[in-house]
C-alpha cells in the first residue's frame, strides 16, 4: 500500500492510534532518546539520531527474568516475570536501525526463542522515517548491505516530501496501521511516485563514508587474528562502552540476582546488557580472563560484527549507522579500522 | 603562542636520543575536525603532531595502560614514554607520583603551556556552528580561535567556546615537566568556582530533583571512569565480579564479595557509582574535564567534583596535584583539622 499523508495530518493520525503505546525520538537537552510520548502531537520527527538506538524499547537494558522469594528454608518460591503484551508503535526508526532491529529478531527469535524479546516485538508496530540526508557524517548504511530508505525490519516506511509523507506499507500490520485511519491518507500520483525515486536514489549519493571490500575484509580477519595490528589499533582505546550499548545490534548480556533482602530471601533476577568493553566482560570465575587487554577486547568486536556473525547467519552484524564513530571519546572509527585490516600486511 | 614545530623538534629530538620509548601526543582525525590521541614511535611520525584547541585530551590516562602492558610482558622496555601535557594535565601526573602509582622516571613530560587560552568545549561550539560544517579550529592571535568552515574562515574570541574549566583553571602552566614549550603567562582568574555558583545557590530539595533526574539517565557505560586518570583501581566497585580474584581464591572469597553497585541502570544504583566515584575523586580530580565531555548523555559530572574540590580546597587548604611530595590529603591529618562535618 503506498499512501500520501500531509504532514497537517500526522499528528490526526496519532491520535486516532490511542489503542497503542507509542514510542518516538524526544529531545532532552542535547540528547534524543526513543520515549513512550504521551501527546503524539507533540512528536518532531525532523532529528540527527538518538545516542541509544530503539532496541531499548525491544530488549531494555533491565528486564527482570523472575523474582524469588523464600517462606522457609526448604522452600524457595519462583514467579516468572513475562512482559505484559502491550501494543506499540515506534515512529520515526532510520532504516539502519530497522535493520538492526531484525538482525536482534534473528538472534532473539532463531534457534531458541527468547520470550522476553519476542513478546514485545510480536506486540511492536515498527514506522520507520528514509534519511533524506544523512543524520551523521558517520553514516555508511550503503556500504554494510543498507540504504538510507531500506524496508528491512520495517512495517511501514515514510519519506519526507517536504509537505506531506510518502507512507509505504510494508507489512500487513503496518497496513493496518494506515486503514486505521484511511481517510487521512491520499493516494500519490504518478508525478509523486517518481519524485520518491529521485530523493531516495540522491540520498544514497549524499553518504560520505565507505568501506571498500567488505566481503574480503571479512574473510581476512581470521588470517590477521594474531598480529600486532590490534595493539597498534586499540592504543587509544579507553575500554569504556559506548560503542557497544549505541549499537543497533550488539546484544551481550549478563544476568544477575538482585537481593532485596537476605533474611527471608527475597529478589529479583535480572538482565542487563552487558559489554566486550569492559574487564569483566564472561570472565571466568577461577580469575581467568579470556580477553585480558584493550587489544583482544576491540579484535572481538570487530571480528564478532564482521566475521562470526557472517559465518553463522551469512550477514554483517553492523548497519553502518555511525553511533560508534560519532560517540567514541577517542575518535576510533571502524570504518577506518576496518581499511586498515584491508590493507594489512604481516 | 606555542609553536607546533618546537613541539615536533622537541619530540624528534628525544625519539631521536632514544630517551623515550614512545610520546602520546595528539594528532589530526581525519574526518572530523577534533583531534585524536597520538601514539608516536618513529621519527617521521613526529609529523603527524598537531597543537590545536581542540587537543581536549587529558593523556596521563595512557599511562595505567602502559604500567599494565609492562607488568605483562617478560622483559620489558624499561624507558619512559613522553606524554604531551597542558597545566590540568601535569597535575594527574603529580596525583599519580604522589599515590606512587608512576615513578617519576617512568615519564618524560612534555609541558605545553595553554598562555591565556585554552581548549574548546563542544557544547558551546554547537550553540554557534554547525558542527558539521566545521573543518578545522586553530588558535589565532589575541586570544582568538580561527574556525575554519566550508564558507571560510572565522575569528571567535576564545572566551566564547572555551571550556568552562578553563575558564575557571589556576594552572595553565604545567606544575611538573621535563621540557616547557610556551611561555608562563599570568591569567589570574577569579572565578575558580564559577560554574558551582548557580547549583550551590538551590535548595537541597531542588538538588535532589536535578540529580535524580540527571543520574536517570545514566547508561552505565563507564566512559567517566574509562578516561579518568584517577580511576585506576584494579578492583572497582563498578565491576559485577571481583577483578582481584586468582586463581586460588576460594568460593567461600568470592562469595564474601561484597557487591557494591548492581549492574541495573536504575536511580538507586545509579546515584551510588556516581557518589562513590566522586567520593573516592575528592582531594584528586585535577578538573581536566574528561568525565563530563565523554558522557554520551550529558550528565554534568563536574560539578560533583568541582564540589570535592572546593570542599577539599576550603576545608583544609588542599589543592590536589601540585607538590607530589607532599601528603595526599586523605593520607593526612593536622590537629587543627576541621571538625564540623563530625556528626
Amino acid at each position: 500500500m503506498q499512501m500520501i499523508l500531509s504532514k497537517m495530518n500526522f499528528s490526526s493520525w496519532l491520535k486516532k492510534l490511542n489503542s497503542y503505546r507509542i514510542f518516538a525520538p524526544v529531545k532532552s537537552g542535547e540528547v534524543w532518546s526513543y520515549e513512550l510520548v504521551e501527546k503524539p502531537e507533540n512528536i518532531i520527527l525532523d532529528y540527527p539520531n538518538t545516542i541509544i538506538p530503539p532496541k531499548k524499547v525491544l530488549f531494555p537494558q533491565r528486564e527482570v527474568l523472575l523474582e524469588f522469594e523464600s517462606s522457609s528454608e526448604q522452600e524457595i518460591k519462583l514467579k516468572e516475570v513475562i512482559p505484559e503484551e502491550t501494543p506499540s508503535v515506534i515512529f520515526g526508526i532510520r532504516s539502519c536501525d530497522a535493520s538492526g532491529l531484525a538482525k536482534l529478531e534473528k538472534i532473539f527469535k532463531g534457534g531458541f526463542e527468547d520470550l522476553y524479546f519476542s513478546k514485545r516485538k510480536n506486540q511492536t508496530i515498527l514506522v520507520g522515517l528514509a534519511c533524506n540526508i544523512p543524520p551523521s557524517p558517520d553514516c555508511f548504511c550503503t556500504s554494510v548491505g543498507g540504504s538510507p530508505y531500506s524496508k528491512d525490519g520495517l512495517d511501514i516506511l515514510m519519506t519526507d516530501m517536504g509537505d506531506e509523507y510518502y507512507v509505504e506499507s510494508v507489512t500487513e500490520e503496518g497496513e493496518k496501521l494506515i486503514e486505521s485511519a484511511i481517510g487521512l491518507f491520499n493516494d500519490p500520483e504518478e508525478n509523486v511516485k517518481k519524485e520518491l525515486e529521485k530523493i531516495h536514489l540522491e540520498s544514497e549519493k549524499k553518504i560520505k563514508r565507505y568501506i571498500k571490500d567488505i566481503d574480503k575484509i571479512s574473510s581476512k580477519l581470521p588470517e590477521i587474528f594474531e598480529t600486532e595490528f590490534w595493539d597498534k589499533e586499540s592504543l587509544s582505546c579507553i575500554l569504556c562502552g559506548i560503542c557497544t550499548y549505541s549499537c543497533p545490534v550488539c546484544h551481550c548480556f549478563d544476568i544477575n540476582d538482585e537481593v532485596i533482602c537476605t533474611f527471608p530471601l527475597k529478589g529479583k533476577r535480572v538482565r542487563t546488557w552487558d559489554n566486550c568493553q569492559f574487564p569483566d566482560f564472561t570472565m571466568h570465575s577461577s580469575g581467568h580472563n579470556p580477553r585480558p587487554d584493550k587489544a583482544s577486547r576491540l579484535r572481538q568486536r570487530i571480528m564478532h560484527k564482521f566475521n562470526y556473525f557472517n559465518e553463522n547467519c551469512m550477514e554483517l552484524l553492523c548497519t553502518g549507522c555511525g553511533r560508534c564513530i560519532s560517540k567514541c571519546p577517542v575518535g576510533i572509527d571502524i570504518v577506518e579500522v576496518l581499511e586498515k585490516v584491508r590493507v594489512y600486511e604481516k | 603562542m606555542v609553536k607546533l614545530d618546537d613541539i615536533k623538534k622537541e619530540c624528534k629530538s628525544i625519539l631521536e636520543e632514544g630517551k623515550v620509548k614512545y610520546i602520546v601526543g595528539y594528532k589530526r582525525n581525519n574526518n572530523y575536525y577534533m583531534s585524536i590521541p597520538a601514539f608516536i614511535e618513529k621519527i617521521e611520525e613526529t609529523d603527524q603532531l598537531i597543537w590545536d584547541p581542540t587537543c581536549v585530551y587529558n593523556l596521563v590516562r595512557f599511562l595505567r595502560d602502559e604500567k599494565l602492558r609492562k607488568e605483562r610482558q617478560k622483559t620489558p622496555d624499561t624507558r619512559p614514554i613522553g606524554v604531551i601535557v597542558k597545566g590540568c594535565d601535569s597535575r594527574a601526573i603529580n596525583v599519580l607520583l604522589q599515590e606512587k602509582f608512576i615513578k617519576r622516571e617512568n615519564v618524560y613530560i612534555i609541558g605545553v603551556a595553554c598562555e591565556k587560552s585554552g581548549v574548546i568545549e563542544k557544547k558551546k561550539l554547537r550553540k554557534k556552528f554547525n558542527e558539521k560544517n566545521i573543518k578545522q579550529i586553530e588558535f589565532g592571535k589575541d586570544n582568538n580561535f580561527i574556525i575554519t568552515t566550508e564558507k571560510g574562515k572565522t575569528t571567535i574570541s576564545a572566551e566564547e567556546i572555551l571550556a568552562e574549566r578553563c575558564i575557571e583553571c589556576n594552572n595553565n602552566t604545567p606544575v611538573i615537566y621535563d621540557v616547557l614549550l610556551g611561555e608562563k603567562v599570568e591569567r589570574s582568574l577569579s572565578e575558580h568556582f564559577r560554574s558551582l555558583e548557580k547549583f550551590e545557590s538551590i535548595s537541597t530539595e531542588e538538588k535532589w530533583n536535578f540529580w535524580k533526574k540527571e543520574l536517570d539517565k545514566c547508561i552505565r557505560c563507564y566512559a567517566c571512569r574509562s578516561v579518568c586518570p584517577m580511576c585506576y583501581c584494579d578492583e572497582c566497585i563498578a565491576d559485577s565480579i571481583s577483578l582481584a580474584v586468582k586463581p586460588d581464591t576460594t568460593a567461600e572469597e568470592k562469595a564474601q564479595k561484597i557487591r557494591w553497585v548492581e549492574k541495573s541502570p536504575v536511580s538507586s544504583e545509579n546515584f551510588s557509582y556516581h557518589l562513590i566515584r566522586a567520593l573516592h575523586l575528592a582531594g584528586r580530580c585535577i578538573d581536566c574535564g574528561e568525565c563530563e565531555r565523554v558522557c554520551p548523555v550529558d550528565i554534568p559530572l563536574r560539578y560533583l567534583n568541582k564540589k570535592m574540590e572546593k570542599e577539599a580546597s576550603e576545608q583544609f587548604g588542599y589543592t590536589a596535584g601540585l607538590d607530589p611530595e607532599k601528603p595526599a590529603l586523605v593520607s593526612d591529618f593536622k590537629d587543627d583539622d576541621p571538625q564540623d562535618f563530625i556528626i
